[in-house]
């Protein structure tokens, strides 16, 4: 499998050229004459701060643009620049450079701006303004809402430009090109549905149409609301996680919770899926878990005693407690790719096969007068060793328990055809040795054959209910 | 109730191209029938004689002849069309109080047939229910006891409240004794005509221990594959553990891949539906298997988390949360022993 096809789509389909940018012409006007404006030595002001809604086309603006003009990007995240003094070392950075005539040109990028806590961060943003005033290579901010009064003073030291927000049918318009290039099938349906729920964020749709597209193959209204139906609205629920995962504080990570509208239950499927991705460490990763599990067991105490009190302890251990279960910095901050929770997925997918599964169980369940949890562990297994290894045995008991075509195959990946084949043959032969009709003689008395009791059996629960019948 | 297609087809056959699982086609329809629990058998005789009999309790370990004891009896009581006058529940599958209101209450309060004596209530695994289904049940156990009795069936019967305890008669059904699991199963040998030897039915005994569903269903399969003797049993018992089960040891402790382990433990929930109990138990036998290389010291402490998963399992936590908790402890107990080559497989004494 090469490279570029494991490359998460968010990236792969990144505009490379501003133009491919799909709408925010007002911006990209604005950005371009200010790119402008640097490399002709007299920039109005030096840095700008892009703002608008989360994947509005931010992040992608300033790489094509820097792909563009082959400009080196310098990027950094909020979890990057808690402190003071990671922000002065990119400051030295962008204060060095251009006196090298062999020097690339810069950009530097400080993403999520508006994640900066004025006072958890101290010193944060003043490092910021101090990087803004010195820098001899355009400094880009990036915030989702940038009115937040602390970032006042950042504000008038940059110039403002807004990403609007997309609209469906923008996204809609990406979504197409990116099936017709990954020759994914996909109905139109499917794809109003995933730039619907995106509401404008281009990102979480292409995140979504390549989850859907690459656990399923096609891209259907079916599977795509399978897959779906957890997805936040007002703040990518990825974010939210992460946003959990790298907290400092206890209070950062629990307030990320508030910011999206799945249920507690949902969320901690969500953390559970990502957690051993950012957790690397085992002392961190056993830590978080722990954390996790109890947070898991609150839950289930509430269904059981119905006492709701308990949720905030739940949201507690799933948030703070994994948050601060995270201590290895190597692993804690690293940007790593999310995933849905592959256990949807995996229910979605094999949702037949359950089904058949649980049909088998139950037909023998009643043969055998035991639950079906019992069949499944105790049973299942070891008429799965007669099915693999004596097909024509296997055809028998298929005849006699009257298991169905998909159960055989269930019960044999391998042989399912041959015991398939014996069992039409063997249906032959007795319908042309059998008498057809009246059955019951035929079966020798000696024998204790449970066929006579299973017809009973069907009669007495008739009777039952002609007997509940009679009683009312 | 149950619904299947009795074609005139399958009617037809005589007999000989069908064939039934075992622990279905001998297991004894009536008491006198039943080989073991000779002193539950004989108490259970007085009230068929009597045509009167208290609520049951049939406690004891799985595969112990709970269910059968009580088929048996109501056989006994009604004749061949027992099953008129019988509700059977098996409460892991319908455990909820809806069921114990809706089901269970209408058929418990129904008025008695001419002739019976009172209709019968069979709740299998009946340890399986909610607190507050049992509560329901104690009042309908009292409210129509003229009308109807219960046979309540448990594995553990701690599980059962006190109340209930209070108003049945309890059987203690004890682990079958090795004579008596292979005298069965050489019963069932030499009506199917399979040459089988000693060893492999000690050998069932033993994995099976003493539950004689499992043995059953052990022995039918090493038939399956010729005859019963030592290789074919073990043979069996490996191909119906999943490798899975081993697999998840290994990559978690051994190899350190969390990841890795967590999608086999998906699969064995998935494609398997395996539950977590059933695969923290299947984890308990592999811990102490000399096959698998663990310090001893850690084997002990993965047993008391273990013990710990269950619980919670038990009280309503989610199955793959708790276990994928405990793939982590795995991760983290290994990282010694990752740290240095596996001890050499510990020589026979």
């Amino acid at each position: 499998m090469s490279l570029a096809k494991k490359l998460p789509w968010v990236f792969k389909y990144r505009p490379r050229r501003i133009d491919e940018l799909v709408n925010q012409e007002e911006a990209k006007r604005l950005f371009i004459e200010w790119l402008n404006s640097w490399f002709q030595g007299k920039p109005g002001k030096k840095a700008v701060l892009l703002y608008g809604p989360p994947g509005s086309g931010k992040n992608s603006l300033v790489e094509a643009a820097a792909k563009e003009r082959g400009l080196e990007l310098i990027e950094m995240n909020a979890s990057d620049y808690r402190r003071s003094t990671d922000i002065e070392r990119i400051a030295i950075v962008s204060s060095r450079g251009g006196s090298l005539k062999s020097d690339r040109g810069r950009i530097i990028v400080l993403d999520e701006v508006d994640g900066v806590s004025a006072t958890a961060d101290l010193g944060a943003l003043e490092s910021i303004l101090n990087l803004i005033e010195n820098t001899s290579h355009p400094v880009v901010l990036i915030a989702n809402d940038p009115w937040d009064p602390k970032l006042r003073e950042l504000r008038d030291a940059c110039m403002m430009i807004e990403f609007k927000r997309l609209t469906k049918t923008d996204v809609k318009k990406v979504l197409r090109s990116i099936c017709s290039s990954e020759r994914l099938e996909c109905e139109e349906e499917a794809l109003s549905y995933i730039a619907e729920k995106a509401e404008g964020d281009l990102r979480s749709a292409i995140n979504d149409l390549e989850a859907v597209g690459e656990g399923f193959g096609k891209v259907t209204l079916a599977t795509v609301k399978a897959l779906l139906r957890a997805r936040d609205r007002d703040l990518n629920i990825f974010d939210v996680v992460r946003k959990i995962m790298i907290s400092k504080y206890a209070w950062q990570a629990r307030e990320a919770s508030t910011q999206t509208d799945l249920a507690p239950d949902e969320l901690i499927k969500w953390v559970h899926e990502n957690l051993p991705r950012q957790a690397l460490d085992p002392d961190d990763l056993w830590r978080a878990y722990e954390a996790l599990s109890r947070a898991d067991v609150y839950l289930s105490r509430i269904i059981r005693t119905g006492n709701w009190d308990l949720l905030s302890y739940a949201v507690d251990m799933m948030t703070a407690g994994v948050a601060l279960s995270i201590k290895n910095e190597d692993y804690k901050y690293k940007w790593v790719k999310y995933s849905f929770p592959e256990t949807i997925r995996l229910m979605v997918k094999t949702r037949e096969a359950r089904q058949v599964r649980e049909d088998l169980a139950r037909l023998i369940a009643s043969h055998l007068k035991c639950s079906t949890s019992t069949v499944k562990s105790d049973v299942i297994p070891y008429l799965k060793v007669i099915f693999d290894n004596n097909p024509e045995y296997a055809a028998k008991l298929a005849l006699g328990l009257n298991l169905s075509e998909s159960m055989i195959r269930y019960l044999s990946e391998s042989k399912g055809d041959t015991i398939v084949r014996q069992v039409e043959r063997f249906r032959q032969e007795i319908r042309k040795t059998g008498t057809e009709g009246k059955p019951t003689s035929t079966i020798p008395e000696s024998r204790p054959s449970s066929k006579r009791t299973e017809k009973k059996e069907v009669k007495s629960s008739r009777g039952l209910e002609d007997f509940f019948k009679k009683q009312l | 109730m149950r619904e299947q297609d009795y074609s005139g087809v399958l009617m037809s056959s005589r007999g000989v191209l069908t064939e039934l699982l075992w622990a279905e086609k001998y297991r004894p329809k009536s008491l006198q029938e039943m080989v073991n629990q000779e002193d539950i058998v004989k108490r259970l005789q007085v009230f068929v004689k009597e045509k009167n009999m208290p609520h049951l309790l049939f406690a004891g370990p799985p595969g112990t002849g709970k269910t059968t004891a009580a088929h048996a009896l109501a056989h006994d009581l009604y004749g061949e069309d027992y099953r008129l006058y019988m509700l059977e529940l098996n409460a892991s599958d319908e455990r909820g109080i809806d069921v114990i209101r809706t089901k269970v209450k209408e058929f418990s309060r129904s008025k008695l047939p001419v002739g019976v004596p009172f209709k019968i209530v069979l709740l299998d695994e009946a340890d399986n229910m909610t607190a507050d289904a049992q509560q329901a049940l104690r009042r309908l156990m009292e409210m129509y006891v003229d009308v109807t009795r219960f046979i309540l069936i448990a594995n553990y019967p701690s599980k059962i409240i006190e109340p209930i305890q209070s108003r049945c008669a309890v059987f203690r059904f004890t682990s079958l004794k090795r004579e008596d699991v292979v005298a069965r199963l050489k019963w069932i040998c030499s009506h199917e005509k399979v040459v089988c030897d000693d060893k492999g039915l000690d050998a069932i005994y033993e994995v099976s221990g003493g539950d004689m569903r499992r043995a059953i269903n052990i022995l039918q399969a090493s038939a399956a594959l010729g005859e019963v003797n030592l290789s074919n049993v073990y043979k069996v018992v490996g191909l119906a553990t999943p490798a899975e089960v081993r697999a998840l040891l290994k990559t978690a402790l051994f190899e350190g891949d969390f990841l890795k382990s967590r999608d086999t433990l998906r699969k064995l929930m998935v494609t398997y539906g395996l539950s977590g109990v059933d695969i923290v138990k299947q984890l308990h036998r592999e811990i102490f298997s000399s096959e698998v290389p663990i310090p001893e010291e850690i084997r002990v402490e993965i047993a008391d988390y273990l013990g710990e998963v269950q619980y919670r399992l038990v009280e309503g936590a989610d199955d793959e949360i708790q276990l994928s908790a405990l793939l982590a402890k795995l991760v983290l107990l290994g990282k010694t022993l990752r740290q240095q080559p596996p001890p050499a497989r510990p020589s026979k004494r």
